[in-house]
């Protein structure tokens, strides 16, 4: 008995060094994007290299300069209203159609569904050149409200397939209530559906958010106005200067930027978990 | 019954269709017009007028040597990143599985890389891993295993290494939280059955854990072979395809052709070739998956 | 529920307003979109944006400039991309190489025929910057600023490694030699930095070594980019390379500024605007400048220098109004503070651009030659670029490479 107890001791010790091993290994970088951001540029190629700065070197002009001189406001402002209007968006019409061929199943709506399922196959940037030249045609290049409807488009079969799998899970007998009642469809997907699947959308929510608040190669493809940019490609911009580059500036402006995704991420990780497990386990 | 009535009808239509009209014109159309582009002749000068050129572009691309090297990286990149994410992803789901405290910690620092942007992520990497940076030092000066500064970004096969290493940093915390779902639901009995039989914990992983979890593997095996190929931003941001496109990947030199040379047929070809092979390839991956379960 | 349909209403209305509340804005404002590629952190760029476009837009009420940077290559491929795309920019200062391949492309206006006082305004520039601008006799442009490369030395390295500025080509490969190496630190050091492996960047050499890319009509290459002077200026380079007296073009390495600054390249090729960089990231480093070292075609640089022009689709009146205004003598002056040359007449006479020393860069520019002027430029260099790595990396020999390249370029040319 005292034997197993040693072992199972050992093996307990052993899992919380290598956890704590992989933990240092995964917040390494982040550290020392940290540490980067608060020294001064000419800091950055000192010799020997420091992975934390001098107590004494140490410095907000980095975030200064991002706060006042940059057009940082403007570029978060972007991407906060290009994200929520896309998971808004996002939430009514995947949670509408998630309805419809979730509870009202029929050979068309199982063709549709196996249709809309086939495309998230499909990695996202083999069709920029079409829709590039969508996006000409309805005259939605640089147009900051022009990225939403292109973001959502790729979001739908994805929340679609999510809020669907919740929808199914309502226990018939709630709807029949309603039927019985006289409720017609509209009634019974805001009244009964919507409210009961609010986990589901929410958890969708965060992950189109994450989307769009991330989105690169588009936006850096139809926008092109400064005052149009959405974070990603502003700090992309920042770095594009190849012969002198602020890493300083870079990170600061990267750090200001993941602030509101890890605050969410930790806030809301409970949904993240659910919506993560929900596609996977149910295979 | 219900759908008999017909405003009952209007309304699910009504319901339908604003994520039909979404998705009819942002998704499918693209996907047809894709495969109708990749027939035409089309450069810059001439991108809204679109001459028929039958199959010219899809030669043009396979008769392309740097589309054999953008592909041979991505096929690469595929084969290394995911059985990497996954392997080191359940690896860390089996350690948290059995720990009782500090497991969400743990596992929320470990999904912080997935939370990351791209494009932060690789201007981290690129910045570690530059001839004079941070990581050279270390293996050189502090620890004594290298006799010189690695040119991490500046030739193929290392600057190709430095994406997939960030590939799978980012990945690994996605693999992790699947996996440990998938854990938690495997029957305890199975596992004290195995302990009966005097299993060791190797024997009990192969034969308990990994056939109970096996459509999670498939499942993850599907979504992260689609994500390999979708690999762009870092590619850009970490070494732009330097030196000489060594380091594209599919992606990158699609993008490069279409909206740097103005190639927008052969790009289109390339893209439909590439989205028609994963296509097929996870229609075989599905199928397996729902074979194995019946 | 019903808030969700009310927001929802409002979010598709907002999106349906916007543009239109935009249109109306413009109304009583004209918006001139300008694209330039001042880098986004540089005294160029502050002076556009702090000093110019406020003085432009008090001198002509009524219109405002949005000004937006690219990164160089980046603003080449946005404005070839938006040329289809609809969404082309009313000005832009280009590079005065692209300025074919736009033409060619129809999106340019000509200037001497759309324009009633262009001969005036054409007048007070230098005839021969505003020759980059002509094509098949008409203009398509008015000359900004004009450069050239000279040599950058570090003055301190030279002088501990007992180097003397080389002269000549000969003398030059000494100096990287003996200037490469390692420092005080352990850290390796380069005789010579070049920051890509373009025309912009190999000219100079090919051209000083008595090489030439083209024939003189712009019409073959065979003979002369794979001809022996030029080739024997690439294996010069590439064996420099190989022995690390050379770097600089790699992704991993330390950018140009940023090495020069910090004493890891002891010499570069720079144009006027490296020293107001300099002076603002490192004020510490003594340098000092020369021209480009004589080989057998003599000290030939290359030239550069930008056009500023304006597409089809702008706002004529009030763009060339900015045009007019950024080739005037008050916005030259200041733009000369920041390391651009000016071409306008009246500017180089004034008492800023005579403080600012930049006779080494003008004689540089009466030698000088500027890259092929054709349509294809874009793409030769694309193929010159993935030759040179070829060369540099060893995977082929410069006579091999270069014997590919002219093939490539003479279908080009055709």
């Amino acid at each position: 008995m005292k034997r197993k107890n040693a072992a199972r001791i050992r093996s307990a010790a052993l899992r919380y060094l290598l956890l704590a091993v992989g933990t240092v290994i995964f917040t390494l970088p982040m550290i020392y994007m940290i540490s980067t951001s608060l020294r001064p540029n000419g800091a950055l190629y000192e010799y020997p290299p420091r992975f934390f700065p001098r107590w004494e070197a140490l410095t907000a002009e980095n975030y200064g300069y991002i706060l006042h001189q940059s057009k940082f406001y403007l570029n978060f402002l972007n991407s906060v209203i290009v994200s929520l209007s896309t998971i808004a968006l996002a939430a009514a019409i995947g949670s509408a159609m998630a309805f419809v061929l979730g509870k009202f199943k029929s050979r068309a709506t199982g063709i549709l569904f196996g249709f809309i399922i086939i495309t998230m196959i499909i990695p996202g940037t083999t069709m920029i050149v079409p829709q590039f030249e969508l996006a000409t045609r309805l005259g939605l290049v640089n147009k900051l409200w022009g990225l939403i409807p292109f973001y959502v488009a790729w979001v739908i079969p994805f929340s679609t397939f999510m809020i669907k799998g919740f929808m199914e899970n309502i226990p018939g007998e709630i709807m029949e209530a309603a039927w019985i009642d006289g409720a017609d469809v509209w009634t019974v997907y805001t009244r009964v559906a919507l409210p009961l699947a609010s986990p589901a959308i929410a958890s969708v929510s965060i992950f189109n958010f994450l989307t769009a608040w991330e989105e690169y190669p588009w936006a850096n493809t139809v926008i092109n106005d400064s005052s149009k940019r959405t974070l990603p490609i502003a700090i992309a911009g920042f770095f594009g200067q190849h012969q002198f580059t602020q890493w300083g500036y870079v990170f600061a402006m990267s750090v200001l930027t993941l602030i509101p995704v890890v605050l969410i991420f930790i806030f809301c990780q409970k949904f993240f978990v659910q919506g993560l497990t929900a596609g996977s386990v149910k295979g | 019954m219900i759908t008999k009535s017909r405003m009952n009808k209007a309304q699910i239509a009504g319901l339908l269709l604003p994520g039909l009209l979404l998705f009819g014109m942002f998704t499918v159309y693209p996907i047809i017009r894709l495969f109708w582009m990749s027939l035409c002749d089309m450069s810059f000068s001439s991108m809204l007028i679109q001459p028929f050129a039958g199959i010219m572009n899809y030669r043009e691309v396979f008769g392309d040597p740097v589309f054999r090297t953008v592909f041979v990286n991505s096929i690469a990149y595929t084969l290394v990143t995911v059985p990497g994410q996954m392997a080191l992803g359940l690896f860390i789901a089996i350690l948290l599985n059995g720990v009782k405290r500090f497991s969400v910690t743990f596992r929320v620092i470990n999904y912080l890389p997935v939370v990351t942007s791209w494009v932060i992520a690789s201007l981290v990497f690129r910045y570690i891993f530059n001839t004079e940076g941070l990581l050279n030092y270390f293996l050189w000066k502090v620890l004594g295993v290298t006799s010189g500064n690695i040119r991490w970004l500046d030739t193929r096969w290392s600057g190709l290494s430095v994406a997939m290493i960030l590939g799978i940093w980012k990945g690994i915390g996605w693999n992790m939280v699947i996996f440990l779902a998938a854990l938690q639901q495997v029957p305890q009995d199975l596992y004290e059955a195995a302990d009966i039989d005097g299993c060791g914990a190797w024997k009990k992983f192969v034969n308990v854990t990994l056939p109970a979890i096996r459509g999670t593997i498939l499942f993850a095996l599907i979504e992260l072979t689609i994500g390999g190929f979708n690999v762009f931003t870092s590619i850009k941001m970490i070494t732009g395809g330097k030196p000489a496109h060594q380091t594209d990947t599919l992606l990158t030199w699609m993008y490069y052709k279409a909206f740097s040379t103005g190639k927008f047929g052969y790009a289109a070809a390339l893209s439909f070739v590439m989205a028609l092979s994963l296509g097929l390839l996870a229609i075989a991956q599905f199928r397996m998956m729902r074979n194995k379960d019946a | 529920m019903r808030t969700f349909t009310k927001i929802l209403a409002v979010m598709l209305a907002c999106m349906m307003l916007l543009p239109a509340c935009a249109a109306l804005a413009e109304g009583e404002t004209v918006t001139i979109n300008f694209w330039h590629h001042y880098s986004a952190q540089s005294a160029e760029n502050e002076t556009l944006m702090n000093v110019l476009i406020p003085a432009f837009e008090a001198e002509n009420p009524g219109i405002k400039v949005n000004a937006v940077s690219h990164e160089w290559a980046e603003l080449h491929d946005k404005v070839l991309v938006s040329a289809n795309a609809n969404a082309l920019p009313d000005v832009a200062r280009c590079d005065i190489a692209w300025l074919p391949e736009f033409q060619k492309m129809g999106i340019l206006v000509a200037l001497d025929e759309e324009m009633p006082d262009f001969a005036e305004a054409s007048g007070k520039l230098l005839p021969s910057a505003m020759s980059t601008a002509l094509i098949g006799g008409h203009s398509y442009a008015l000359a900004l600023n004009t450069n050239s490369k000279i040599v950058f030395y570090n003055k301190a390295m030279l002088e501990a490694a007992g180097v003397e500025v080389p002269a000549t080509m000969d003398a030059w490969i000494e100096a990287v030699r003996q200037l490469s190496g390692e420092n005080a630190n352990g850290q390796q050091v380069w005789g010579w930095n070049e920051p890509a492996l373009a025309g912009w960047n190999i000219c100079p050499f090919i051209w000083s070594f008595g090489g030439a890319l083209t024939n003189e009509d712009q019409t073959a290459a065979t003979g002369y980019i794979n001809g022996p002077a030029a080739v024997k200026a690439i294996e010069t380079f590439a064996g420099l390379v190989k022995e690390g007296g050379i770097t600089g073009f790699n992704a991993g390495d330390i950018p140009m500024t940023d090495g020069f600054g910090t004493g890891r390249y002891a010499m570069m090729l720079e144009g006027p605007w490296k020293s107001a960089e300099l002076a603002g990231a490192y004020p510490d480093v003594a340098y000092g400048t020369a021209p480009i070292p004589a080989g057998e075609g003599g000290s030939v640089s290359v030239l550069g220098g930008e056009d500023i022009a304006m597409f089809n689709s702008a706002n004529r009146e009030a763009a060339w109004k900015f045009m007019r205004f950024m080739t005037g003598e008050y916005a030259e002056t200041e733009m000369a503070k920041c390391g651009q040359i000016p071409v306008n007449k009246a500017a180089l006479e004034s008492d800023t651009v005579k403080a600012a020393d930049y006779a080494p860069f003008i004689e540089a520019i009466q030698t000088a030659r500027a890259r092929p002027t054709v349509a294809a430029w874009s793409e030769m260099d694309n193929g010159l670029q993935v030759a040179l790595n070829a060369v540099v990396t060893g995977e082929k020999t410069a006579q091999e490479a270069m014997d590919e390249l002219a093939a490539q370029w003479d279908a080009l040319l055709k």
